[in-house]
Parts: structure tokens; sequence; C-alpha cells
């Protein structure tokens, strides 16, 4: 045990000195997985907001005026421009200047004094769905509530319709960077992590010093365990950092315990640095490896993960697959534990599936590493 | 895990065989090409042995099976009595392995590098300073143990990689052309280093594809297309050769340098300063002189010694080219 021990110091040492001499290293792990998350946080957003409005008032009076106002008082619609007919829309639309227009017919006010249903048209540029769809949503609402502001009180004591009552839990402002940051924190340190280790080995074998190595008394094993400690805690401060900048930068709410968050968060990484590993022992060239370790993990960290994709709606074999990667059990985790705060029953399941992850690729690894030099 | 752990071989350390290194048969071939076939050889404590063979004749393969790194397709071996073919953390001890390309770690100093294999060989620290600091003054590395691997020249990165494998004290050194792109001055320092390991009776095997450096060692093994084709002292080597070596000095060498070679019985020609050595064919050898000496080109011929290329080189075209002496 005590010669284990110090085999595997020996080889931390001095893979923890390849690291620090590497400013390539250093910057891969530590500065990259902050701007991603900086980069993409601020692009990635399903936040659908100040979309271009035409307005075309045909009515000009006060109730129509007003009704312009309700519409635009939030910030989802900007009056980009006002014309006078609804064929002076479509030109404007195609030029992608405007994404919406809102026509209110001349009888607006009349009809509306008169108790007769007063309407409105919105129109929609339905090339961009998901804004589509939030500003149909949001008008909507807009009209139910400018209705019964304007109807009159009988009515409205007696036949009023039913208001539902929303109350959003956990994200109460559904603002998508609490959902897209924890996601993104785990495609980035998926990334990292695996790209990190998948050169370690193969760099050995290509430079010879693998063929001395093996000559000496150390184990595969030992070799493997020694590699992943010393970018196990350089994986632990980019967890830190990511996780800093995305609490601070996009205001992400920590309802969960940081502890629990950290844990399996270095649980994850384990997993992923020893798919790194597998990925360079089994490829043997730096090249090859560091490919491979992006496709492996980009796709799946991406789009497997439940991410962006809910799994459950994915055919049967992506989500078979799915589930036999880490990055969706992580992310599950890190939302549950970050947004929903829950405690380690609730994520003990997408932690032993990591671990499972972790116990696998470290046989497969070790086994795969028998042959290296035959 | 058990550094102690002992070899179930029944030859292990003190069995019945007292050989440092015993190879009985060993081959490997790459994907059906054969590398080496049927290896045979024994080395004692104290011995140097030279492994020498052109590009290609099997010399790496043979070196990576015995350290241990390659198994052997058939035959075994034993180093100290521990199989090659099951290679043990106790045959890892009893091996330092100097490997013919880069192998040490650039972006670590002298004092790391050697840190590193001393740990990892599993040697008290106070040994390992003893070790180290001895290491480094016989090799005069000793003003430049903060330097990086990388920054090294090619004679002190050889030295420093030396040192590694010699950190632990094998029984048995072995170095994969140890002095390819080294220059003579520190070509000379690592024989120096070399016969003094070897009188403190540790066993060295070495390859090159350098002749002269062949004749340096106690004993050498001639092999070629993965068979060795002759083995035995450099000296009784040539004393054992059967063929005849002449130096030539001819005019306009170029021109006729190829119908010399295509006489009958010439083995090899190779250039000596402006000369050329020719290796004959002992039957042909009185004709082929006669030949030369005939044609208005050759200025002088006349019959030399054969040096160990010589016979290195006859043998290549004719495996009888060493005579066959009972107990030689």
């Amino acid at each position: 045990m005590k010669g284990f021990l110090t085999r595997v110091t020996a080889i931390t040492v001095k893979e923890a000195a390849h690291i620090l001499r590497d400013p390539r290293v250093m910057i891969f792990a530590l500065v990259l997985p902050v701007l991603l998350l900086l980069l993409f946080g601020y692009a990635i957003s399903f936040d659908v907001d100040h979309i271009p409005l035409v307005v075309v008032d045909q009515d000009q009076t006060n109730a129509s005026r007003n009704l312009v106002e309700s519409f635009t008082s939030g910030d989802l619609f900007e009056i980009k421009a006002r014309r006078s007919t609804v064929d002076q829309v479509e030109p404007l639309f195609r030029s992608g200047l405007a994404r919406a227009a809102l026509v209110i017919p001349e009888e607006f006010t009349r009809r509306l004094a008169g108790g007769r249903e007063p309407s409105v048209q919105l129109l929609l540029d339905g090339s961009d769905n998901n804004t589509a769809t939030v500003a149909l949503g949001y008008a909507g609402v807009v009209a139910l509530e400018v209705s019964r502001r304007q109807m009159p009180t009988s009515l409205s004591r007696e036949g009023a319709p039913i208001s539902a009552q929303i109350r959003t839990f956990f994200n109460p402002g559904l603002r998508s960077s609490a959902f897209i940051v924890p996601g993104l924190t785990a495609v980035i340190l998926t990334m990292i992590a695996t790209m990190l280790t998948a050169l370690t080995v193969s760099r050995e074998i290509e430079q010879g010093s693998m063929e001395q190595l093996f000559t000496t008394p150390v184990s595969r094993l030992e070799i493997v365990v020694g590699k992943v400690c010393p970018y196990f805690l350089l994986g632990l401060v980019a967890v830190l950092l990511v996780l800093t900048a995305g609490v601070a930068m996009f205001s992400v709410p920590v309802a969960g315990s940081l502890w629990l968050l950290f844990g399996v968060s270095a649980l994850f990484l384990l997993a992923m640095f020893i798919q790194g590993l597998f990925i360079s022992v089994a490829t043997r060239r730096q090249a090859l490896a560091s490919q491979l370790a992006f496709i492996t993990t980009m796709l799946p960290a991406l789009l497997l993960s439940g991410f962006v994709f809910p799994i459950d709606n994915m055919p049967w074999p992506l989500q078979f697959l799915a589930r036999a990667l880490p990055p969706s059990y992580f992310i599950h985790a890190i939302r549950a534990v970050l947004l929903r705060g829950n405690g380690v029953e609730a994520i003990l399941r997408d932690s032993l599936a990591i671990l499972l992850f972790f116990g696998v690729f470290l046989l497969l690894t070790v086994r795969r590493f028998r042959r290296a030099l035959n | 895990m058990n550094a102690s752990r002992t070899d179930p071989d029944p030859t292990a350390d003190g069995g019945q065989t007292a050989h440092v290194v015993d190879l009985r048969g060993v081959c490997h071939s790459f994907s059906g090409t054969p590398a080496v076939t049927d290896l045979d050889l024994q080395l004692e404590s104290g011995e140097l042995y030279g492994l020498v063979g052109p590009d290609g004749a099997g010399k790496s393969t043979a070196i990576r099976m015995l350290t241990g790194l390659l198994a052997p397709d058939r035959g075994e071996g034993w180093v100290c009595g521990h199989s090659i073919r099951r290679p043990s953390r106790a045959l890892r001890q009893a091996i330092g392995y100097m490997p013919q390309q880069y192998s040490l770690y650039g972006d670590l100093s002298i004092d790391e590098n050697l840190d590193f294999f001393g740990h990892l060989f599993g040697l008290p620290r106070q040994q390992r300073r003893e070790r180290k600091s001895r290491l480094l003054s016989i090799t005069r590395l000793e003003p430049f143990r903060s330097r990086r691997a990388c920054d090294l020249s090619g004679g002190m990165y050889k030295k420093l990689a030396l040192s590694c494998a010699l950190l632990h004290q094998p029984r048995l050194l072995v170095l994969d052309e140890p002095t390819n792109g080294v220059d003579p001055v520190s070509r000379r320092e690592l024989w120096d280093l070399l016969y003094e390991f070897v009188d403190e009776g540790m066993a060295v095997l070495l390859s090159s594809p350098y002749m002269d450096e062949a004749a340096r060692c106690h004993r050498v093994g001639l092999l070629d297309r993965g068979r060795l084709l002759a083995e035995g002292e450099p000296t009784r080597l040539i004393e054992r050769f059967v063929h005849r070596t002449f130096l030539l000095r001819i005019t306009g060498r170029h021109q006729v340098e190829d119908l010399i070679g295509a006489q009958p019985g010439v083995l090899a020609l190779s250039p000596e300063g402006g000369d050329i050595r020719a290796v004959v064919r002992q039957p042909e050898a009185a004709g082929f002189r006669q030949w030369a000496t005939s044609h208005a080109f050759t200025v002088r011929i006349e019959p030399v010694a054969p040096t160990f290329e010589d016979v290195f080189l006859g043998l290549l075209k004719d495996p009888a080219a060493i005579e066959e002496r009972g107990g030689a």
C-alpha cells in the first residue's frame, strides 16, 4: 500500500508540474470555462423581449392610444414604426424591421362604447416561431386585461371570466438564464474535463516516455489514478469559478446547498476525466484523441443531456443513449440542487449513475492500457 | 501492490539459472512479419554484451521483449530468474532501461526527472539522495541539475537518461542505441561510465549499429533479419573469420567500384579514406587479387587483417563466414 501511494504521488507530482508549466493548460482549464459561460450565457437565451412592433392605429382615439400603451408598457414589444394602412405592414415584415403588427380598426371606440365586441388584429412573423408564440400569448393576456378594465362593472360582477392565478415555483420570473446557466455549466465541464485528460496518455505515448514508464514498477492503475489527481484539483477550481461566475453574472438563484453542488460536480468531473483518459489510451494519438474528445462530449452534452431538449420527448434509441451518459444525470442534479433546493436524496440516483459510469470506464481504461505497447 | 511479491517461476533467483539474462528460442512477429526469430541469449553479471545489426534487424524488438514491454510469440526468457512473459514488479526492479528515443520529461529538470524515477522504484529518501549526487557527480551534470531536460545537449541528455536508468542499481542495464546522436567526446564519456558500472558487476546489454562500438563489448551478437548470425568475443570472431580482406588503391573509383563489386567472391566493399576495403570469399581470394593486379586502374592491392566491420559485412552475405570451433 505504501508503494502504491509513493508511485501514485510520484505520477501526480510529475503531472502537476506539466500542468503548472504549460500556460495553455491553465488557460484551457481556468479561463476558457468562464469565457465560454459568459459567451454562451449571453448569447443563448430563450427570453423574448423588445419584439419590433408596427402600430396601425386607424381609430386615433384615447381608447386606442390606451390600448397601444398597454401593449408596450412591458419590455415585450417595442414600437418601431407607425403606419396608416394594413398594406404597409408586409414590406416591414419582409425587410425584418418588424416582427409583429397591432392593427386597431376605425370603429374600435364606437364598438367598445356600443357594447359590441371590439376587435383588434395582431399580425405576426411566423418564421421565428418562438418569438411568435411568446408574442401571441402575451397579446392574449393584454387583450383580456384591457377588456376587463373597459367592461361595465355590472357585467363583471355576475359573469366575470375565471381568472387563473398563476404562480411559478423555483424560477418565478421564468428567466431562461436560471435554466440555461446550470445546463451550460454541465456542457462546459464535460468538454473541458474530457479534453484535458484526453491528451495526457497519448502525449506520453507519442513522446516516448510511456515506454520508459512501462519498464518501471508502476502499474497501469497507478498511472491512471496519478494522472487524474492533479486534474481533479484543477477541475474543482474550474467548477468553483464557473459556478461563481454563473451565480454572479446571471443571478442564478442558489436554493440548495453549495457543498452538495460542489460534491456532485466533483463526482461528475471524475467521470469526465476518466472518459478522457479512456479516449487517450484507446486512440494513442493526440490529434485523434482531441477530436474524439470534442465529438463525444460536445454533442451529447448539448443535445442528449436534457440541456435544451427534454429527454422524455426523444425517440427511444436517443433516450437510451442520453441515459447512458453522465451529462443528463449531472444536469438533472445541478438543476435540482441549484433551483429547487433539493437535498441529497433527490440526487442520489443521479450520483449513483455517474459513479457507475466512472467505475466502468476506470476498469475499461486500465484493461485497455495493458496492451498499449503491443 | 506488494513490492516484495515473489515470482512463481521455479528458476527465480538462486534457482537453476545463474544467468542474468536467459532467452530461449524467443520469437516475435509483427502482423506476420517476423522481427525476431529463435533468439537464444545468455548474459552474466559483469558482462558487457553488444547486440549489433543493421536498422530493422530486430534489435529494438529483442530489447523490448527482454524488458517485458513486448510479449514473445514463442519461446521463454528470464531476467534474474523472472519470466519476461508475465513481467512482474521484481523483473522491472531488476532492469534499468534507456530507450533509443527521447523518453524523459522535457519540462522537468534533471533533478525532478531523477526524483521521479527514484520514487517509482521505491528508493528511500536518503538512498535516493546519495545515489543521485553520486550519479550527478560522475556524469558531471551536477552544475545543471535545475536545467530542464529539453534544454540539454544530446550528450547531456543521454547521460541523464543513463542516470535515470541506473538510479535503482539494476542488475541488468539495457540500452537501445545509447550513442545515437551523441558527439564523439560524449560518446567516449558514456563508454567510460558503462565500464565503471560493468566493473562493479552490473550486466549491460546494448544495441548499436556501429561496429567500432561493438568491438568494445566483451561479447557481441550479430543480428540480421531477426536471426543471430554469430556470437562471441569480437577478437575471437575476427580470428574465426574464414574470408579475406584486401585494401585497394585505385584510380577513377566511381567508374570501377561497381565492376569490382560484381567480381565473383566479392562479399562487401567499404570505403576507407581514399581506398576501398574488399571482403572476398576465401576460395576466390587468389583469383580476385590476380584480376585486380591485371587491371590498370589498380594502383596497389594488399591483403589486410579483417576488422570487426569486415566480419560483420561478410556475415551478412555468408552466414557460414565464421569457422565453427568447439568450445569457442
